[in-house]
């Protein structure tokens, strides 16, 4: 086991080296041959992991590190399945994406390394269970990820939006590291091991706060998510959907890992999490709902969706607290799944987006339409994924959602008043979820794909080519394997949470193994429900067959010569919601009204645009305010060598000095 | 399977005695009862007109809608026979395959790149997006107040707490009977009859549907009323054996046909902006009733 462990790493610098030294249009292969070579090393662990051997080693990291403990236990081994999978197609979804750079080998060659590196460090992140090396590995995925992102060097917009990602994942690494060392004072190792003393012995709740902060980071948790709307959109596609799919999932993994040692304060802390976690989705599907740039709406919808997980993870940390087996495996089995379907979903729908964009060019919904006559397939392929993210049937996000709704309705039950109403307002609150997530799908699907096209495109779209449409497939086999089959995933997510938790050990419930029917039934009554469609269908084609069918221009109400124009837009489809919530999606316009005596107006333009509500109102002020301050020390960088020696010069002293009188040990 | 049949049944007579409700109302005579059906009838003779903007999904979008309606309608239970679908939490299941008809039937309409319809579409989905919460709060509390979680086991063990929960249920009533006028379109948030497409939600979005499409969609209609009003019967069958509740079931759908011709009658349209208002006013009521179930459930401090 040892050597596979070795071999996995072995495998990424092998494949560094030679990306940098073969010709351009192998280097996607080269990339792609490691990916897999790299995720089926991995994914052997993990599958002996889920069979119940958890794998475990020490390798001793000199004096720093101290024993450095890897170990795939079933929770590293469902998130490692996860990312494995996420990247292989990623990786071959990608190497027909970027056909068009191959007359750029540099560029290509650190994209690809990149890559490699980056699903390498996504893996072990999962396996690390010492905090100082599990910090490296963060770092490594937070870095290479960011060079990832911008891929796209000659747009300042991207170069900004990776910058952005950068400063805000070492905030999430500054609270990552708080929460180690804080530990580490406390029991004097690094060690996860550790954790179960310290908790044990201190309150559980501000060390997960401190984490939930970090991991939330990246998870895109309200109000630290205002790094996803403007990284997704920058990076070129595959990574958006690996990033979107899996990057944001290792901050869930991470609530995971710590909720697993948690020993008390499981009530409120479930409370705390289940509220943040409706506000998250809410938010994230009312901004999806109103923004034009697909690609950032779908980003919203990322976080939307994270919301729907801590959902789950907050009636989970509730079950635990009322000593309800239930409640906490269909709290966190929900969540569970629902990682995967998202990993499932977001990565199709992003590629299929970046299909769009390759041929068109364009994030902006309002510049297309009617590309389901060139794309079909891509359009189809976007459907799925549209119907599958609203959690409707038959697809798998209904499964996910099921098992959380029925935490809710099992938690409902529940004696304590101020449970109940948090239980009740949550589903009220995924209920409204649902319906938006509706209105931001038709809206963005049939902006894109549906009516006449708006503007017209430089070049004229086409269908994308067979390599970049294969990875897609084979998501939509794994999304409707998961839809058919959920008995088989829910027994593997059961025995995980089975043993999950260290300080309690809960047994699978009979009310669990009923839930496994019921989920069998659902699959069923879906089957049914295509069965009716296709019966429907039929009956549909006898009925026609010999009547007239004529084409004609849409009904104008007796106007003859529309345009493309006249279409209903995304922005005016989502115009009366965002007049309803305008207090949290602000839009700002620009625009300049006539003037008095202007007899002949000469062109106007109006622009208008929906502003963060958290970026804008908060981290805007403050980051204003940091360098307004900043602007008071600028005197230090003057540009002059002379006092750049100086500085060094009294630094040396001072170190001098300072170690002279004892102050520095 | 008696819901399934009762069902059918009811959506035959349903719209047929709203319009005749209307137009003894306004002083008419009216049409037959069982007109619509025959209009219905005769439009699946018919052959169909395609837009020249739409594509494939503008042809299988109704035939989706009108399936997730039916499927929609095995969930129904009567009484204490179960529906053909029940399991726990089956309401959750019957909430999301009508939520997939409705994102069929807004993409349909919006692939006429109609502007009308277009407008037509975005209302619905506004709309349906508010009623969700006043369901689902609903549901919420019938569960809570019977520690029961699908439609059946929660509509027949509803009334053997006590008194209040009659009272409850009326609330319960009335939230449902408005959720169909939304779901439908009806009255007090949309005028079937309106001559104006601006002002239309449900009706511009068939503007372009023809035949045997527009058939289906017209079937899905009457019959979602006929699903609401069976949901409604249920909140006050309990326990009565099948002589009664068969007749009981029918007067109970003639009187909500009653109700909502009478509503369409003598109520005028809201204006659209004040249309989410009086939606999240459902949710609210709902809130009273997941409060009373509190109450009634004795988890109340």
């Amino acid at each position: 086991m040892v050597e596979l462990i070795n071999l996995s790493w072995i495998i990424a610098l092998l494949a560094i080296v030679t990306l940098r030294f073969v010709p351009a249009n192998f280097k996607a292969n080269v990339a792609a041959i490691a990916v897999v070579a790299n995720s089926i090393v991995t994914s052997w662990l993990a599958i002996f992991a889920l069979s119940g051997q958890i794998i475990s080693f020490t390798f001793y990291g000199g004096e720093i590190f101290g024993d450095i403990i890897i170990r795939i236990d079933q929770l590293s081994a469902w998130f490692i399945l996860i990312i494995n999978f996420t990247c292989i197609t990623g990786v071959f979804y990608g190497s027909g994406y970027l056909k068009a750079y191959d007359n750029s080998a540099k560029k290509l060659s650190l994209h690809w390394i990149l890559f490699v590196l980056f699903q390498l460090s996504m893996v072990w992140v999962c396996m690390i269970q010492n905090g100082f090396a599990f910090l490296i590995a963060w770092e490594i995925m937070s870095l290479s990820s960011m060079m990832l992102v911008i891929f796209d060097t000659h747009n300042p917009k991207t170069l900004k939006a990776g910058i952005n990602y950068l400063v805000q994942m070492h905030i999430s690494v500054v609270f990552l590291t708080i929460g180690f060392i804080w530990v580490y004072f406390q029991t004097g190792s690094f060690s996860f091991d550790t954790f179960t003393t310290y908790f044990g012995s201190n309150s559980n709740i501000w060390l997960f706060l401190v984490f939930f902060v970090g991991f939330g980071l990246k998870a895109g948790f309200i109000p630290f998510h205002s790094w996803l709307p403007h990284a997704h959109p920058a990076a070129p596609s595959h990574v958006s959907g690996v990033m979107s799919g899996v990057i944001v999932k290792l901050g869930i993994y991470g609530i995971f890992r710590i909720i697993s040692y948690l020993k008390s304060d499981y009530l409120l802390l479930g409370e705390i999490l289940i509220s943040i976690s409706v506000l998250t989705g809410l938010y994230g599907i009312l901004n999806a709902a109103v923004h034009r740039d697909f690609k950032r709406m779908l980003a919203y919808c990322t976080i939307e969706n994270i919301g729907i997980i801590g959902i789950g993870i907050g009636i989970g940390l509730i079950g635990l607290g009322n000593n309800s087996p239930i409640l906490y495996y269909l709290g966190f089995g929900g969540a569970l799944l629902h990682v995967l379907n998202h990993s499932l979903f977001k990565s199709l729908l992003f590629y299929s987006a970046g299909s769009v964009y390759q041929q068109t060019h364009t994030r902006d919904m309002e510049k297309l339409g009617g590309l389901i006559k060139s794309m079909p397939r891509t359009a189809v392929i976007f459907l799925i994924g549209a119907i599958a993210i609203g959690g409707m049937p038959p697809f798998n996000g209904f499964i996910s959602e099921f098992l959380i709704y029925s935490g809710l309705i099992q938690g409902i039950q529940l004696h304590d008043m101020t449970q109940i109403i948090l239980m009740v307002l949550t589903f009220a609150g995924l209920s409204i979820i649902g319906g938006l997530s509706i209105l931001a799908f038709t809206k963005t699907f049939s902006t894109i794909f549906l009516g006449t096209q708006r503007q017209p495109l430089a070049l004229k779209p086409h269908e994308v080519s067979i390599q970049m449409l294969v990875p897609q497939y084979i998501i939509i086999v794994a999304m409707l394997s998961v839809a058919i089959f959920p008995q088989v995933y829910l027994q593997v997510i059961g025995n995980i949470l089975s043993g999950l938790t260290k300080s309690v050990v809960i047994p699978q419930p009979t009310e669990f193994a009923n839930y496994i029917s019921i989920m069998r039934s659902i699959s069923l009554y879906s089957m049914l429900l295509v069965g009716v469609i296709i019966c429907f269908w039929g009956i549909r084609v006898l009925a026609l067959r010999g009547k007239s069918q004529v084409v004609g221009a849409t009904w104008g109400c007796g106007y003859t010569a529309g345009t493309s124009k006249i279409q209903y837009t995304a922005k005016s489809f989502s115009k009366s919601l965002s007049k309803t919530f305008n207090f949290i999606v602000i839009e700002r316009k620009q625009y300049e009204e006539l003037q008095a005596g202007e007899i002949f107006p000469k062109d106007k333009k109006y622009t208008s645009h929906y502003h963060d509500f958290f970026e804008f109102r908060f981290i805007r002020i403050a980051t204003n305010r940091l360098i307004y301050s900043a602007n008071y020390f600028k005197f230090i960088q003057n540009g002059r060598i002379q006092s750049y020696v100086l500085y060094g010069i009294v630094f040396i002293v001072a170190i001098f000095i300072l170690t002279f009188f004892n102050i520095v040990p | 399977m008696l819901s399934f049949l009762l069902i059918i049944l009811a959506a035959t007579f349903f719209t047929g005695i709203i319009i005749r409700t209307k137009s003894i109302a306004s002083g008419r005579k009216g049409p037959g009862i069982f007109q619509p059906i025959k209009d219905v009838i005769r439009l699946f003779k018919k052959g169909a007109v395609y837009s020249e903007t739409s594509s494939f999904v503008f042809q299988i979008a109704p035939t989706i809608y009108f399936s997730s309606v039916f499927v929609a309608m095995l969930v129904v239970p009567f009484g204490q026979s179960k529906g053909l679908i029940s399991f726990n939490g089956d309401f959750i299941f019957f909430a999301y395959v009508l939520g997939l008809g409705k994102f069929f039937s807004i993409i349909g309409a919006m692939d006429t790149g109609s502007s009308f319809e277009g407008m037509g579409a975005s209302r619905e989905a506004l709309y349906s997006m508010f009623v969700e919460p006043a369901f689902f709060i609903l549901m919420g509390s019938l569960a809570l107040m019977t520690g029961h979680t699908s439609f059946q086991e929660i509509f027949s063990t509803l009334h053997l707490g006590s008194s209040i929960t009659y009272a409850l249920g009326v609330l319960a009533g009335v939230v449902f009977l408005m959720i169909a006028m939304i779901e439908n379109s009806r009255m007090p948030l949309d005028d079937p009859k309106t001559h104006l497409e601006l002002t239309m939600v449900h009706e511009v979005m068939i503007l372009d549907n023809s035949g045997f499409d527009l058939g289906l969609i017209l079937t899905a209609g009457y019959l979602k009323f006929a699903i609401y009003g069976a949901i409604i019967f249920n909140l006050f069958s309990g326990t009565i054996a099948y002589e009664y509740a068969i007749p009981m079931f029918i007067a109970m759908q003639i009187f909500l046909a009653f109700c909502v011709g009478m509503i369409e009658s003598f109520m005028a349209r809201f204006r659209m902006n004040h249309n989410a208002q009086f939606i999240v006013v459902l949710s609210s009521v709902s809130l009273l009733i997941f409060f009373g179930a509190l109450l009634v459930s004795g988890k109340f401090i």
